[in-house]
């Protein structure tokens, strides 16, 4: 966003998401929202990863658990379905990876430098419960 | 649908029914308070409206000031017409705050009852608190009797929710002097005060879900300054509409007032400029040393932020000596008003002999003796050309004479 | 201007008197001021309530007041109290007593050659209100010395003052200021 001068900043500092007025906005999708410069959506954070979650859809239940958790609202969901990892916005911190409760994981933390699809090739397969001695 | 209340044509109202009424005429949607003396009765009158079902709106009681004035932001912020009064510690306590309304932009209206600030403790009225927050953004507009409570109450919702000001608003009684003591007062009927003021219209509300916004956003050095420097600007250009609005009043009551009050200017070869009820009593000495010969006149801030330093220049352009009266205890420094007035008047071509008078501190009584006395100091002054007084001295102080900057003797 | 000083107990209704008295005068036109001395005293403690009435509007912010008539509700702040500060030759008291004239001002010298008027406040409050209010009796009193109204147009008056009081209060508080015009001497 450009350094604009005081003649040009908004009052109070009031920051709003959207350029025009949102209808139903719960029913309009990220991609479809007219989202304003002074929205955090307009700025990116994905130049901050340094490792990234590849998420698996084989595996995945939708249970929602990676959308709920996520700090920065990376996760694309909807109609209750994973989409997969908005990565504009995606800072890599790995609580997705972390909260996925699925055996194998259905999100994996990769090196940032990571092709998808040799991660989902070599996915891993599911652990066997170690039997107690 | 609130009940109409019908008021006489001259009530007998002190200072504090004066301005709960005109919030009840202002059909306040929210107050948010903690009721302190003197200002309680400002509150417990609008509670008793809402109670009886004179006002449509709603009565918080906080645990403190300082959540008072959370609670005015939150509601303004919703889009509502909020107001709150407080004084002395209560309004100490509210400084955080006072900043957050102003710095968001919220029209929020604060009646101060002013009051001496502890220690030690005292209920009774100077003007502490009112120098306390002379510098949280807020538009301060002063009052010197009950009628001008009334009348600066009215107009400060108009002044602070106007599109191009959008800023809160004090309107600043004396406390006990004024807020207690009850004088002749012509109201507005409710439906001409109501008209005046007009409805609420909420800007960037809270509540619009179909334009949310965000109120409080992190600003570091790379944006505050801008936004500060807007803000100030805002308060700065708020004057014309403070003018038009006072001009409009005056079409309405006949009742004219202007961002600087000046009495018995015209031909006044020296001024006392003071605040509050004390300019009143300054006019009654003024009248008894005239009878004497003392041309005496009287300069008022009536609005006291944006501070009208043109406007003051301009009044006291004629004099030959200035005594400026501050009801704060300065802490360590010529009194607040002395130091801004004087600034005012250091453009002009004339050089006034200017001497500042710490007075009244703790409602300490301000007699029309001791004006008097003030008076024939400063007309000392005008006929000596200098200083004949050290610069600051203390009047109304019981003990040996106290007083700071002897630079006559000095020199 | 008239300049009025009450010395009251908090408690004994001097503000409420005072400002009852203004919202009388108020309504005729002239200007009137009410105002008291507040401290953080509490019910019982020794108070001052004081009333300016002009025909022009009131300036006068200050305490100080050299009063031309000075009320005492009651009967110990005569005693107690300096009734008499800051007062002028012909400064009128009327005092709520227990005793006659005579006997108080044997019992304070320093009224005596003073234009003093006495009646007693509490007992005509305790016998017609049923409570020691001897606030309304001692306006009645004051109609009776200054004359400032006739007493059927002050009676009159005041009912609009307690309006918000029941029908039977209002009615005793008549008694009481009729009472109060008749017996003060």
């Amino acid at each position: 966003m450009a350094n604009v001068g005081w003649d040009e900043v908004n009052d109070a500092a009031l920051l709003n998401p959207f350029e025009n007025s949102m209808q139903d906005l719960v029913n309009t999708a990220q991609s479809d929202r007219d989202y304003s410069l002074f929205s955090s959506f307009s700025a990116s954070t994905a130049s901050w990863r340094v490792v990234k979650p590849i998420y698996n859809s084989d595996v995945c239940i939708h249970c929602q658990n990676c959308w709920v958790y996520c700090p920065d609202s990376a996760i694309l969901s909807e109609e209750k379905k994973m989409q997969g990892i908005d990565y504009d916005h995606c800072k890599g911190c790995g609580i997705c990876a972390d909260v996925c409760p699925t055996n194998p994981k259905s999100l994996i933390m990769y090196e940032e430098a990571t092709v998808e699809d040799s991660a989902l090739a070599s996915w891993p397969e599911k652990k066997k419960k170690e039997k107690k001695a | 649908m609130s009940k109409e209340y019908v008021l006489k044509e001259v009530e007998f109202w002190d200072g504090a029914m004066a301005s709960s009424q005109a919030l009840r005429q202002a059909e306040v949607d929210i107050m948010a308070a903690y009721p302190i003396t003197p200002s309680t009765p400002i509150i417990q009158n609008y509670a008793d409206y809402l109670s009886n079902g004179y006002v449509d709106g709603e009565y918080i009681r906080t645990e403190s000031e300082h959540a008072a004035m959370s609670a005015c932001v939150a509601a303004s912020a919703a889009g509502a017409r909020v107001t709150t009064a407080t004084s002395s510690q209560g309004f100490a306590l509210m400084i955080e705050v006072l900043y957050q309304a102003s710095g968001m932009r919220l029209p929020v209206v604060l009646n101060v009852a002013n009051r001496a600030l502890a220690a030690p403790l005292n209920v009774n009225g100077d003007h502490s608190d009112l120098y306390l927050g002379r510098d949280a953004g807020w538009i301060n507009l002063c009052t010197f009797n009950q009628q001008e409570v009334y009348d600066m109450t009215l107009m400060s919702f108009k002044i602070g929710e106007h599109k191009n000001v959008r800023l809160p608003v004090m309107v600043h009684q004396d406390g006990f002097i004024c807020s207690h003591t009850a004088q002749n007062v012509a109201p507005l009927q409710d439906d001409v005060a109501r008209k005046f003021v007009g409805d609420f219209e909420a800007v960037d509300s809270l509540l619009d879900f179909a334009r949310p916004v965000t109120y409080g956003a992190q600003t570091e050095e790379d944006w505050h300054f801008e936004h500060k420097a807007k803000q100030h600007k805002a308060i700065m250009d708020s004057i014309n509409v403070i003018e038009d609005t006072f001009e409009e009043f005056e079409k309405l009551t006949g009742r004219k007032y202007n961002a600087v009050e000046s009495y018995m200017m015209e031909d006044a070869e020296i001024a006392i400029v003071a605040l509050g009820t004390t300019i009143e009593s300054s006019i009654e000495a003024a009248r008894q040393l005239r009878e004497e010969g003392i041309k005496v006149g009287i300069v008022a801030p009536r609005v006291f932020r944006p501070f009208p330093y043109d406007k003051i220049a301009d009044a006291l352009k004629n004099v030959k000596a200035i005594g400026i009266l501050d009801r704060s205890s300065p802490g360590g420094a010529l009194g607040m008003l002395f130091n801004e007035v004087t600034a005012a008047i250091y453009t002009n071509d004339t050089k006034p002999v200017i001497n500042n008078y710490i007075y009244g501190l703790g409602g300490r009584d301000t007699t029309i003796a001791d004006l008097k006395q003030i008076a024939k100091e400063i007309q000392a002054n005008a006929d000596a050309g200098k200083l004949t007084t050290p610069v600051q001295q203390f009047s109304g102080l019981r003990g040996p004479k106290l007083s700071f900057f002897d630079m006559e003797s000095s020199k | 201007m008239l300049e009025i000083r009450w010395h009251s107990r908090a408690g004994q209704g001097a503000v409420t008197g005072a400002k009852g008295l203004g919202d009388i005068v108020s309504d005729t036109g002239k200007q009137v001021q009410a105002f008291a001395f507040y401290g953080s005293a509490k019910r019982g403690a020794a108070m001052s309530a004081y009333n300016r009435i002009d025909d022009k509007p009131i300036l006068n912010h200050e305490k100080f007041m050299i009063p031309d008539y000075v009320l005492v509700l009651d009967p110990a702040l005569a005693f107690i109290g300096n009734i008499t500060a800051n007062e002028k030759e012909d400064t009128k008291y009327i005092i709520t007593t227990h005793l006659s004239k005579k006997e108080l001002l044997e019992k304070l010298p320093n009224l005596d050659e003073k234009r003093v008027y006495t009646l007693d406040c509490m007992k005509i409050s305790q016998e017609t209100i049923g409570r020691a209010i001897p606030n309304t009796p001692m306006l009645g009193a004051l109609m009776k010395v200054s004359g400032m109204f006739e007493i059927d147009y002050f009676k009159n008056a005041i009912i609009k003052v307690l309006s918000k009081f029941p029908q039977k209060i209002v009615d005793a508080n008549l008694k009481a200021i009729q009472r109060a015009y008749e017996e003060v001497v």
